[in-house]
């Protein structure tokens, strides 16, 4: 392909604001699941931040006399079994739930990119540094050799049960993803000849990584993050399933999926099916979103979804194409 | 190298891994709050016997020293006591870990037997409505809580439709297990010719599996179809395709090419689901190792966590090293 | 006397009917916003057979999407959206998908210039040949074996028995690029299409290899498309040579009529690039690189780099016009011979 094609169909370089929402708008048709990921990520951070003013009870105030009463017209998701109101408790544990979540995978992305670019920067030489990375890597296996759930509940035991240690555990598990991610990304960048220019050029290693490595290294990591999301809002859920991760009374989709457990097998579903379905979607939501990023960030996909954008002319015959119905 | 070789290499280098595996876990769980020998002997006890018990379980050595002594003990296979079963954990784990291992090796394949004719339809038609089903089933499986899923099963199946078993272990109250030959209810009761045991085995086996299953097979299909794509997408495909193979040539060789990929996905999730599926055990009552970790943890019984840290840590790197070998045997740029 | 010519009359008349006829070939790229990018313009040109037709261009004229478009698989994303490619008396791109993989290989077929990225990793290149000729000659699997270890042993393969089991990695470039030809010939194709065959080659290597294939197509007189970027190349290996810039031929003639009298200025340019002939060097000088400016879509696509460039060069499209016997150009101001 000529350079001047490749550099043509490549990018989504828009020319004017205009084109650029134009373009916005022919993406979201073409991949309507995007739209939908960020409409419900969007969605369920605004019932966390704004659930005081739309839910219609407090999330803990349980009334004995109204026990596990299906959904009504008063009670849309039902009353669980000590009588609290499902709906405002599903409302609120966003608050919790993505709180533990985001915080905890911004410390992980942090901390482990961070490392990872170190350690890819630095490995395969002599010295001490290279060493100490070599190190790392070591550590970071037998971090991945345990048992993640295992681990978790560990962790939180040990530094004792709150809503800090909880993170801290979750951002701990999930540092070693960050690590390998990263330091894959460096490793094959830090060949590059743009990087050597750099050295040449005489800048320092430190800013050489800043500058040049870390935001060539970015697509991937932004790509897993929201991901990372959805997967950590799993893991705090099944802690509180557990009973080592959020506290009753505190509405987190866990521990209320926990407190129906019992009377869902004899027939009470309301309890515990509605709140997992609301983290399902959560963490579908933050898939999606993971998925756009994934496709907007990489060029080679990108570049697959704007060939599908153009107008339908006649294509080449490819075997996709062939055995396409 | 020779295949011999290698394999005495790699077998060498598990040994400094499990012992990392396990001093990291010993650290890590000796951080855990709680006093064991309370915990055993209970609230009740007298301090002579607490006393005497600490000394004799080692606890008022330092840290390094409780270690070697736990490693000594392991050199001679023993593991411990749990005070909650009160029986050694080596027992212990014997009789779960092929609960879990039976549930787990089940789901694996189920999964795989979802996720992969998925993953290979989405590869050769990516614009059929089948990619498109399984596209979003693969995001929606991953977005389910595993333990959610389980229960959302045993509504469906057992509350309201009455035709799973309750979900209350592996067999029914009934039914004795069969003769333990390799944990598996499923092949031992095949083994004994107890066909009682065997279909009360499978019965409840199938629910959990099918959570396993379901939840599984999405990053299965993800890989298959991203590697296939790939491979029909790289340079020697699209040579063979220049020079005008048959489809199905053309085909075939992309997957033999995905191969190493898909067995590494199949590999992970082996080794993590062992550890991963806890909470699905939990939820049916199973007896596995996981959830008998998770208990240990919960009540600060420690042995049993080292005790199932150990067992999967070494199932893991079992696995792959037999992953690896494969490899060897497809692809003829590693042996050089 | 300048006469607009038609595209059958490109070559003058022969009595003998071409192998290979490309006809008002175009081929786009579809780019996020606007326009698709034009990689071939309304390209066409005939091969007889049995002769070597040489295409010069510079990286990004578009020589390898000309290559796949020719056998209708161009890289993706790309298409094409107009021409015909005529074959023995059949346009290629009219045919049922099943009957055009028939010809892939076994009538037409193309030697690759990453000869080690491009055969499969996985498989003996023994296998690999044997299978192509299983598949198109439909002989068995033995006879395709054998039939592959001639190949192999045609193409000059030091130790051909051994190298039967040898897989893609293991084999150095140039042994890689002769297993690449082996397989491209296996079928006694009537048309081979060689897309910068020999780039990255010892140039002790490259000449064996083109003497190679030089001697291989006239024992099967099959018509050859020699694409390359090096024009010095062409001179001996090539019957006629056409030059390729953005996408169109710019000029098509014999061997000897384009080196002793070339008339376009990018020819002239290519030329003097080489030459002893310092003044002539600094004359045919490009300007400087601006080059990566949008590809204008009036006026003559040189015209930008062009030394000899006047007003009407930007307004109005040359056609390609025969200005000697057998000698096509697409320019307004043809450099005169002095």
């Amino acid at each position: 392909m000529s350079s001047r094609t490749e550099s043509k169909a490549n990018g989504l370089s828009p020319h004017g604001a205009k084109s650029y929402v134009d373009l916005i708008w022919r993406v979201a048709k073409a991949r309507p699941r995007f739209v939908v990921g960020y409409v419900i990520v969007i969605a369920v951070i605004g019932a966390g931040l704004f659930a005081p003013f739309i839910a219609p009870y407090s999330p803990i105030s349980a009334d004995p006399s109204r026990v596990l009463q299906p959904p009504s017209l008063s009670f849309p998701l039902g009353t669980d079994a000590v009588g609290m109101d499902i709906f405002s408790r599903t409302l609120y544990a966003p608050r919790v739930d993505l709180t533990i979540a985001i915080a905890a995978t911004l410390i992980s992305a942090t901390i482990g990119s961070l490392l990872g670019a170190l350690v890819g920067y630095y490995g395969g030489g002599q010295g001490i540094r290279s060493w100490l990375g070599a190190a790392v890597m070591r550590v970071a296996d037998v971090v991945q050799a345990f048992p993640v759930f295992v681990l978790a509940i560990a962790l939180v035991a040990s530094l004792g049960q709150s809503l800090g240690t909880v993170i801290a555990a979750i951002a701990f598990v999930n540092i070693p993803i960050y690590l390998r991610l990263m330091r894959s990304q460096v490793l094959s960048i830090r060949g590059a000849r743009f990087v050597e220019a750099a050295q040449v050029g005489g800048l320092s290693d430190w800013s050489i990584i800043i500058r040049h490595v870390i935001p060539n290294a970015m697509s991937s990591v932004l790509a897993q993050l929201s991901v990372n999301i959805g997967w950590a809002v799993l893991l705090t859920a099944g802690l509180s399933f557990v009973g080592a991760g959020v506290r009753a009374p505190t509405p987190e989709w866990g521990s209320m999926i926990a407190m129906g457990f019992q009377d869902l097998v004899t027939g009470y579903w309301w309890p515990s099916l509605c709140p997992g379905l609301a983290l399902s979607i959560t963490v579908f939501g933050f898939a999606l979103v993971g998925a756009s990023v994934e496709v907007l960030a990489d060029p080679v996909k990108r570049r697959a979804l704007v060939s599908e954008l153009a107008p339908r002319a006649s294509r080449g015959p490819v075997v996709k194409s062939e055995l396409s119905a | 190298m020779s295949i011999f070789a290698y394999i005495g290499r790699r077998l060498l280098l598990i040994l400094p891994q499990i012992v990392g595996i396990v001093l990291v876990s010993f650290m890590l769980v000796k951080t855990i709050p709680g006093d064991p020998a309370v915990l055993m002997l209970g609230p009740t006890a007298n301090p002579e016997s607490l006393a005497a018990l600490r000394k004799e379980m080692g606890l008022n050595e330092s840290i390094p020293m409780q270690f070697w002594i736990y490693l000594k003990n392991l050199s001679k296979g023993d593991l411990g006591t749990s005070w909650q079963t009160t029986r050694p954990v080596l027992e212990d784990l014997l009789t779960r870990f092929p609960a879990t291992l039976e549930l787990v090796s089940f789901g694996l394949l189920t999964a795989i037997l979802i996720g992969l004719p998925l993953g290979l339809v989405s590869a050769f038609r990516p614009r059929s409505w089948l990619a498109r089903v399984a596209d979003f089933y693969s995001l929606a499986t991953g977005s389910l809580p595993d333990f959610w899923l389980a229960l959302v099963l045993i509504y469906v199946f057992y509350t309201l439709l009455g035709v799973a078993p309750a979900p209350l272990g592996r067999l029914d109250m009934a039914i004795l297990p069969p003769t333990q030959i390799t944990g598996f209810y499923t092949l031992d009761s095949l083994f004994a010719g107890d066909w009682e045991a065997f279909k009360a085995s499978v019965s409840h086996l199938v629910l959990p599996v099918l959570a396993l299953g379901l939840i599984n097979a999405g990053p299965i299909f993800k890989m298959t179809q991203s590697t296939v794509e790939r491979m029909l997408q790289s340079d020697f495909s699209r040579y063979e395709m220049l020079c005008g193979m048959p489809h199905g040539l053309v085909l075939r060789h992309a997957l033999r090419n995905s191969l190493p990929s898909i067995l590494t996905i199949i590999s992970v999730l082996y080794g993590f689901l062992i550890g991963g599926a806890v909470l699905i055990e939990i939820v049916f009552s199973w007896g596995g190792a996981g959830q008998y970790a998770v208990q240990g943890v919960l009540n600060s019984d420690l042995y049993p966590v080292l005790g199932f840290v150990l067992f999967s840590a070494i199932f893991s790197l079992f696995v792959y090293l037999i992953v690896d070998l494969i490899y060897f045997a497809i692809d003829p740029r590693l042996s050089h | 006397m300048n006469a607009i010519v038609s595209s059958e009359m490109l070559v003058p008349a022969q009595s003998v009917a071409p192998a290979l006829s490309v006809r008002d070939l175009r081929v786009e790229f579809p780019t996020a916003m606007g326009a698709p990018t034009v990689a071939i313009k309304n390209l066409s040109f005939d091969i007889e057979p049995g002769t070597i037709l040489g295409l010069v261009g510079e990286s990004g004229a578009g020589k390898t999407t000309l290559a796949r478009s020719i056998l209708n698989l161009p890289p993706m994303p790309g298409r094409i959206t107009n021409g015909e490619v005529w074959f023995e008396g059949t346009d290629l791109r009219r045919l049922p998908e099943e009957e055009q993989r028939e010809r892939r290989g076994r009538d037409l077929s193309i030697v690759v210039p990453n000869p080690r990225g491009e055969l499969n990793p996985l498989i003996t290149v023994g296998d690999q040949i044997a299978t192509r000729a299983q598949v198109h000659l439909r002989i068995d699997k033995k006879a395709a074996q054998a039939r592959a270890l001639e190949m192999l042993q045609k193409v000059q393969i030091p130790d051909p028995k051994r190298r039967m089991n040898a897989y893609a990695h293991e084999l150095s470039g140039g042994m890689a690029q002769r297993v690449v030809i082996a397989m491209s010939l296996v079928c006694s194709p009537r048309f081979v299409i060689s897309d910068d065959a020999t780039s990255g080659l010892d140039v002790t290597v490259q000449a064996q290899i083109l003497k190679l294939m030089r001697d291989l197509a006239f024992e099967q007189q099959s018509a050859m498309l020699f694409i390359t970027r090096d024009v010095g190349i062409t001179a001996h290996f090539c019957d006629r040579v056409a030059v390729m810039y953005s996408g169109e031929i710019m000029e098509i003639a014999s061997r000897e009529d384009l080196f002793l009298d070339p008339q376009h200025p990018y020819t002239v340019m290519l030329m003097a690039a080489f030459s002893h002939n310092a003044k002539l060097r600094s004359q045919w000088r490009a300007p400087d690189e601006s080059r990566e400016n949008a590809t204008p879509s009036v006026g003559c696509s040189y015209a930008s780099r062009c030394p000899k460039a006047q007003s009407i060069c930007h307004v109005e499209h040359p056609e390609l016009l025969e200005r000697r016997p057998g000698h096509v150009v697409r320019c307004h101001f043809p450099v005169e011979r002095t």
